[in-house]
């Protein structure tokens, strides 16, 4: 069996509100072994996007376990935290979040050029012509269409070929054709560079592309069902 | 495979400053856009400051290069009353070319009597001036003008006053000198004492001819000299030539002044100035950076998106720091250097301006030492006021890409930006502190500071937290309004902040500016005399009092013996090493009037000691002001000497007095037992008193014919004196005013950028109540009903502040007697309220015409 290359168990998230303390996440325990995709779905409020947010250590866990690519989350401080994921984690937003004053090939250097990679620009180029945008590495996100910037946002993503891929909605601002061939590029890239993918969706037929699908309610992991090839 | 964290840690601090450079360019490409209240904040207070630095740089270069010009040699030495004479001559023209000078007050008439005027007499001998030369309008020379036979040039001012022209004759002490020329340039004007009238000059013969020397006449003679041909270790020359002075002619009680510091006086009250407005500059850049925190926390909050996002890349805290602190640097060097090319142009304005009332021609020169202070001042508030917000934005948590804020949770910076905040104000402090002459007020300038800041920091959150507690009012403006005031992410903390500020300096300067006109223009007693006598002789005495008698019944005279004389020890210590209190000094400084009297003089009261009888024979006695022998040190007992007429007099000090100087009575700082001074020759000191319905034209007659009978004597209407030293004060005032407006625009821009801080979301507020059915009259009000509360809050705590700070300034710092005026604290908050009420309307009309739909739709 290959090795678990993210593993919560017991994991609690509880956060302050004004009317009190609100449980986000309750006794989750979840492994995903390395060039596995999951798709995580639920109803809204159900605690889908805080699970991924405490898989990317953007959020901590009020008890319980988080191991991520090796490293145990709640012994890092925040700037191991953030270099960890720059290592080993990239991140795809619904609302893409490119910066909005640095261009497409700028955009996708920038995780290269935290973890100090004196080669981030070739690097990014490359990344940018292996989701199609070469021609427009010099344009801002302004100048991009939608599927353009979350092709963008992909290839930011991965261009640290980090070993966890999570996303976030990815599709959910776009249209049904845009979103399927950003869809597709996903997975294609997945495939081949045999990241581990963990993707939030309210989207049934998205959600059965990957191998397997976890239901969350109420903060819990009601249920998970394996989805043959 | 995994990489080691402190692998990429390694490789990140290898390539750290580049990296950081070129994100903040990158992240720069938007522009200044959102920067400008910044820059306008940073480049205002860097401007007065570097304006006022390269005015006294002007000041004091143009004083250093033209030194030997404006005291018409390389060393000047001076002394009341006596010439040199014998030895002391000899000793003198053994030293280098000499030129002698004697200087006086005296009156010029016309020939017909019909016409009189005070002037400023000098007589010069064959040498005159030993530096530069007289330029005379009609192309004669000096020598062509005066020597041959009698003649004088005069100041052109004196020619329109008497209505006479180039030609005509003018009576001077016994004498009718005709007028030969009229003056254009007089090389060493400066460094005399302030002119009370227009030059006139004549040879030194027609001076003595002239009748109006004698032992006991306020002359003051001066003797130039010109030591060296080369330029040479001349410092060293003028010190060693002031010792072989103090050595060859130990009780000469010459004053020496050389080619270094031409105006000592002039020198410190620049310095002075320049400390003052400093201090202004200063606390316009304080109050600007309210507008830098505003600015960058503005700018801050717009980029949580992109700071989140940078964070969900792998970047730490310290990339997020860095990034934004080197903008912030980036736009403060903007700020520091527009703010230094417009300071630099202060002194081209002002010499443009004010022309001829500058001593000397300024020229732009700026000394690395003031752009230095300016850029220091300006990078360090700058700094100081930006590492909290960028404290705060390194906390953002990347969480917020994943959902949208209503209203940011206020953090606090973690503690290392706490402590480094800290350090960066200890340092402003140390460094206005230390570069200020007057320490103590520096350092009490920014206790003052904090404590305005930290008072308004707290009223801005108890208002809020008041607004938040408060029984939600009926009326659905007011509840909108009293939840704005308590809302987190609210202005009512910055508007508090910025407003409070900017008014307290505001009302602060309007009521040191009124006291201080006050005290010169109100205070004068209601029975201040109308003449003040110079120069009467002790045997024109009745003739004098009959005159005044015959041409105005109703006067009042008072008279009392004058001498002058400078103070040589104190104590037994030599004048010149003694440390005296600053309020004293200038009673050490060149020489003073004395006077002799049996009884106590008018105006002034006993506060120790015993006054000596009316036939004390005894020792020299003296009496003194009592501050001013605090301030020397000097108690009962202690002896003081003073120099007159060449001789040195040493006396006990019998009593001390206060002196009511405002009642403008005779009041001299010594006064000594009459038989110490009674056999020196001097003349009388006398005031005239008209009753205070006396027409002008009785005064003027009065005048005329006090000229006529005693043309030695000299007549200053008080009036007169006291408008001439009004102009003067009413342009140091302009200088202080203009600065003072300076902060007040400081506070308008950051009041303008604390309220577009808020302005996005409070035009998503409007978006939302306009689709819930809320009318923009509604909207308007209620925000209208806010800005008030604010203004009335904010104003009414400023006005105690501004009150109590003017109050210690006039009465604490500058020992005059504070007025206070309802009226210009009055203007001041009003300034305030229409300029919340102009941004916040401006503001509200912005926000009433923002269309709707983009703030209800999603990023």
């Amino acid at each position: 069996m290959a090795k678990n290359l993210i593993s919560l168990s017991n994991v609690n998230l509880t956060l302050p509100s004004r009317a009190g303390p609100v449980a986000i996440l309750q006794q989750v325990a979840l492994e995903i072994a390395a060039a596995e995709a999951v798709a995580i779905v639920g109803p809204s409020g159900s605690g889908k996007t805080s699970l991924l947010m405490v898989v990317a250590g953007l959020e901590r866990a009020t008890s319980g376990r988080v191991v991520v690519a090796g490293h145990d989350f709640a012994r890092l401080d925040e700037d191991r935290l953030a270099a960890v994921r720059g290592a080993n984690i990239g991140i795809v937003f619904q609302a893409f979040h490119l910066v909005p004053t640095m261009t497409a090939l700028e955009n996708v250097a920038l995780p290269l050029e935290f973890a100090g990679k004196p080669d981030a620009f070739e690097r990014a180029r490359e990344m940018l012509s292996e989701v199609g945008l070469a021609q427009r590495a010099d344009h801002f996100p302004a100048q991009l269409s939608g599927g353009e910037q979350q092709r963008v946002a992909i290839a930011r993503a991965l261009s640290p070929r980090p070993q966890i891929l999570l996303a976030d909605e990815p599709t959910g601002n776009l249209d049904g054709k845009t979103g399927a061939q950003v869809v597709d590029l996903l997975f294609e890239l997945q495939r081949r560079r045999q990241s581990t993918l963990l993707l939030v969706t309210h989207d049934p037929s998205l959600a059965r592309r990957c191998g397997r699908v976890v239901q969350m309610h109420d903060g819990a992991i009601s249920g998970a069902e394996l989805v043959s090839a | 495979m995994t990489a080691a964290v402190s692998e990429l840690k390694a490789q990140a601090a290898g390539r750290r400053l580049p990296l950081l450079l070129s994100l903040a360019l990158r992240e720069q490409r938007n522009g200044l856009g959102g920067f400008y209240v910044f820059i306008a904040c940073v480049a205002l207070g860097v401007a007065v400051i570097t304006g006022v630095g390269a005015l006294a740089d002007a000041l004091r270069s143009s004083f250093e290069r033209q030194g030997e010009m404006l005291i018409g040699g390389d060393v000047v030495l001076a002394r009341p009353h006596r010439p040199a004479e014998g030895q002391e001559r000899d000793w003198l023209w053994r030293q280098g070319r000499v030129s002698e000078t004697a200087t006086m007050r005296a009156m010029a008439r016309r020939s017909d009597g019909a016409e009189q005027a005070l002037i400023e007499l000098k007589g010069v001998d064959g040498d005159y001036p030993l530096v530069g030369s007289v330029a005379l309008a009609e192309g004669l020379s000096l020598a062509a003008a005066v020597r041959n036979g009698i003649g004088a040039v005069v100041d052109p001012i004196l020619l329109d006053r008497l209505n006479l022209k180039v030609g005509d004759s003018l009576s001077i002490g016994r004498l009718e000198v005709p007028i030969r020329a009229s003056i254009v340039a007089e090389p060493d004007r400066i460094t005399e004492r302030l002119g009370v009238g227009p030059r006139v000059l004549v040879s030194l013969e027609t001076l003595r001819r002239s009748g109006l020397v004698d032992p006991g006449s306020l002359v003051s003679w001066r003797y130039a000299l010109k030591l060296t041909p080369d330029a040479a270790a001349v410092a060293d020359r003028l010190a060693a030539f002031r010792g072989a002075v103090k050595e060859a002619l130990p009780e000469a009680g010459f004053s020496i002044r050389d080619r270094r510091d031409p105006s000592p006086q002039v020198s410190r009250t620049l310095e002075r100035l320049r400390q003052f407005l400093t201090l202004v500059g200063l606390a316009a850049l304080l109050v600007g950076g309210v507008g830098v925190a505003n600015a960058v926390a503005t700018y801050l909050d717009r980029r949580r998106k992109v700071i989140a996002a940078f964070k969900s890349l792998g970047a730490g805290r310290r990339i997020i720091l860095g990034v934004h602190l080197l903008q912030v640097v980036f736009i403060a060097a903007i700020g520091i250097v527009s703010g230094s090319l417009l300071g630099m142009l202060i002194p081209l304005g002002l010499t443009a301006v004010l022309g001829d009332a500058l001593p000397i021609k300024a020229d732009i020169t700026l000394t690395g030492r003031s752009l230095l202070t300016a850029a220091a001042y300006g990078l360090l508030v700058s700094l100081l006021f930006s590492l909290w917000p960028l404290g705060r934005a390194e906390q953002v948590p990347a969480a917020v890409l994943f959902r949208d804020e209503v209203a940011p949770e206020p953090v606090l910076p973690r503690w290392g930006i706490v402590a480094l905040t800290v350090c960066v104000g200890a340092l402003l402090a140390a460094f206005a502190i230390f570069t200020s002459e007057a320490r103590s007020l520096a350092f009490y300038s920014c206790l003052g500071v904090i404590a305005v800041f930290a008072i308004f920091a707290g009223l801005g959150a108890l208002t809020s937290r008041v607004a938040r507690r408060m029984k939600r009012p009926r009326r659905p403006e007011l509840a909108l309004a009293i939840g704005n005031l308590g809302a987190p992410g609210g202005l009512t903390r910055s508007v508090v902040m910025s407003l409070g500020a900017g008014l307290s300096l505001l009302v602060t300067v309007a009521l040191v500016d009124r006291s201080v006109v006050a005290e010169l223009t109100e205070r004068l007693p209601d029975s201040s005399p109308n003449y003040f006598i110079l120069d009467l002789k002790r045997e024109e005495s009745e003739a004098f009092h009959k005159l005044v008698a015959r041409e105005a019944p109703e006067a009042h005279i008072e008279q009392a013996p004058m001498l002058r004389g400078r103070i040589m020890q104190v104590a037994g210590h030599p004048a010149e090493q003694v440390k005296a209190a600053p309020e004293a000094q200038w009673v050490l400084n060149g020489d003073r009037g004395l006077s002799y009297s049996e009884t106590v003089p008018a105006g002034s009261k006993l506060v120790a000691g015993q006054w000596w009888p009316a036939d004390y024979a005894g020792e020299p006695l003296v009496s003194l002001e009592g501050e001013i022998a605090n301030g020397l040190g000097l108690k009962l007992g202690d002896t003081v000497t003073v120099n007159v007429l060449g001789r040195n007099v040493t006396a006990r000090l019998a009593n001390l007095r206060e002196v009511k100087w405002e009642s403008l009575s005779l009041n001299f700082v010594l006064v000594f037992s009459p038989n110490t001074l009674r056999g020196a020759p001097h003349n009388l000191l006398a005031t005239v008193t008209l009753p205070k319905d006396a027409p002008l034209a009785s005064e003027a007659k009065l005048a005329q014919a006090i000229g006529r009978a005693f043309p030695a004597s000299t007549a200053i209407r008080v009036k007169d004196a006291i408008d001439a030293f009004g102009v003067i004060f009413a342009r140091v005032m302009v200088a202080v005013r203009t600065a003072g407006s300076v902060t007040l625009v400081a506070g308008a821009l950051v009041l303008a950028g604390a309220l577009a801080t808020a302005q996005r979301r409070r035009i998503q507020q409007a978006a939302i109540l306009k689709t819930l059915g809320a009318t923009r009259r509604r909207i308007l009000l209620s925000h209208l009903l806010e800005y008030v509360i604010l203004a009335v809050l904010t104003s009414f705590i400023s006005f105690l502040i501004g009150t109590a700070a003017a109050w210690l300034a006039v009465t604490r710092v500058m020992e005059l007697e504070f007025t206070f005026s309802l009226g210009a604290a009055l203007q001041a908050v009003l300034l305030a309220t229409i300029l919340v009420a102009a941004f916040g309307g401006f503001g509200t009309w912005r926000v009433l015409r923002a269309p709707t739909i983009p703030y209800l739709r999603a990023d």
